[in-house]
């Protein structure tokens, strides 16, 4: 009985010797025994390729390792840093922009108690804190400035910069508009890399790129800081322009001839009245429905 | 012994060495041990990237018990114990050229008492048996995969064999 066990336990260790299998053979129990070794081939183990399943690790580990770089806590931090610093960088450069849609006006400070009005569909920029080194603002549209004394004021405009030492003038850029007025002190115009000084009452105005000769301003400020449009002897384009942008409406004026010159005003606070003002001298008339004005010619 | 000194796992190509020499067996070692529904192929890709992020702490003689062990661990982790029943698929006998259905019959109904019988082993007496039987391996390779004595796996064998043959004949 002992020799029956060592012998099958030799078999499963692969281990016969010749004599031993033979005896192993005329155990009464053989056939049976092979019979479930044979059997139990069937169990065997689903395939596994280990080239694919190294390429499989391997292509994990390649992945993780970019993030367990990120997760170092030395790049944490660092990361943390980075945000902090760029959050404090973003907060203190930031531009402050102003924006006044149709209709709207608005006056600000700036930062040296300068003022400036702003008219209907402009937008000023500028940024407090270089406002110390450099009192630069950029403009598109129209404002009015009240510029307390100090180092150089420029006032940065698609069509040209104008440069200030403390004083009041207005400045109008609307398309191929570029109108600057001085009511005070002394006022430098940049446009086309060429410098114009503007005195008081004096103004720089260039129409489709063209400059126009203007009379005296006896005014002390823009007439529309007193919620009027003043025009002189300006193409009547300029004139529905403004008129649209004051009252935040479309004006259609078809066969109408819109280059020729107006001298006159509106009212920004009641919209028939200003029609009137505006149609009249040229003999037009209007009808109004809804936001849509049309001139007709009488 | 010097050269282990060098040999670090977190080397690419020493971590192939090591999956291209146990990772076979260590699939097969779970699949007999645990069947394939806590899906074997996937522990053993968890035990390799846990090797790998823990490349630099062990060295490359300590690796297998590592792969192991953990292995083991996260097919523990997964889910309760329940009974292992392994698929079999039907192996043809050459010898046997016209099988009439009773043959066929009495084929499929041992097999199914040895799948019985095989569910109802320990789990270590038929990892060791299985991957005896099916893997060819001898009692000393067993022995050094499971951390074991070779006589330890002698009796796990044996008695396997043993209990099998008891059980397919009761049923």
């Amino acid at each position: 009985m002992m020799e029956r066990e060592k012998l099958i336990k030799k078999w499963l260790d692969n281990d016969l010797n010749d004599q031993e299998l033979k005896a192993f053979k005329k155990l009464e129990d053989y056939d049976d025994l092979v019979n479930l070794s044979n059997n139990l081939k069937g169990f065997k183990a689903e395939e596994f390729d280990a080239s694919k399943e190294l390429e499989r690790v391997l292509r994990t580990i390649h992945s993780t390792k970019k993030q367990s770089f990120w997760m170092h806590p030395v790049f944490k931090i660092a990361a943390i840093l980075a945000i902090c610093f760029s959050l404090y960088y973003y907060t203190t450069t930031i531009d402050t922009a102003i924006t006044t849609e149709f209709a709207q006006k608005t006056t600000i400070e700036l930062p040296d108690n300068s003022s400036v009005s702003i008219n209907s569909k402009s937008l000023l920029v500028f940024n407090k804190n270089s406002w110390k080194k450099v009192r630069d603002v950029e403009l598109e549209g129209e404002a009015f400035f009240k510029v307390s004394k100090g180092s150089t004021f420029n006032v940065i405009t698609k069509s040209g910069t104008i440069t200030v030492y403390g004083t009041q003038f207005n400045v109008k850029q609307r398309d191929d508009y570029f109108e600057v007025i001085c009511y005070e002190g002394i006022v430098g115009v940049t446009y086309n890399s060429q410098l114009t000084k503007l005195k008081a009452g004096e103004s720089f105005l260039i129409i489709d790129g063209k400059l126009i000769v203007t009379e005296k301003e006896n005014n002390t400020t823009p007439s529309w800081l007193n919620n009027e449009s003043h025009f002189k002897s300006l193409p009547y384009r300029e004139v529905l322009a403004e008129f649209e942008r004051q009252y935040g409406v479309i004006i259609k004026a078809q066969n109408i001839d819109k280059t020729e010159l107006f001298t006159g005003s509106f009212t920004h606070s009641n919209i028939s009245t200003a029609l009137k003002s505006i149609t009249l001298p040229l003999h037009l008339k209007y009808s109004k429905t809804n936001n849509t004005i049309t001139l007709i010619r009488e | 012994m010097g050269k282990h000194l060098h040999e670090n796992i977190c080397e690419e190509h020493i971590f192939s060495a090591i999956f291209n020499k146990y990772s076979k067996d260590l699939h097969n070692f779970l699949y007999y041990k645990f069947g394939e529904l806590l899906n074997p192929k996937d522990k053993v890709q968890e035990a390799f990237i846990k090797l790998w992020e823990n490349c630099s702490k062990i060295s490359p003689e300590k690796a297998k018990s590592f792969l192991f062990t953990t292995a083991n661990n996260l097919m523990l982790n997964e889910a309760a114990h329940q009974k292992v029943v392994l698929k079999h698929r039907q192996i043809k006998a050459k010898s046997y050229t016209n099988e009439n259905p009773e043959f066929l019959m009495q084929e499929d109904e041992y097999m199914k008492k040895l799948q019985k019988a095989l569910s109802n082993l320990s789990e270590a007496q038929r990892t060791a048996f299985l991957m005896n039987r099916v893997e060819g391996k001898r009692f000393k390779e067993i022995a050094e995969l499971l951390n074991i004595s070779t006589k330890a796996v002698e009796k796990r064998i044996y008695g396997a064999l043993e209990k099998l043959r008891q059980e397919i004949k009761e049923l």
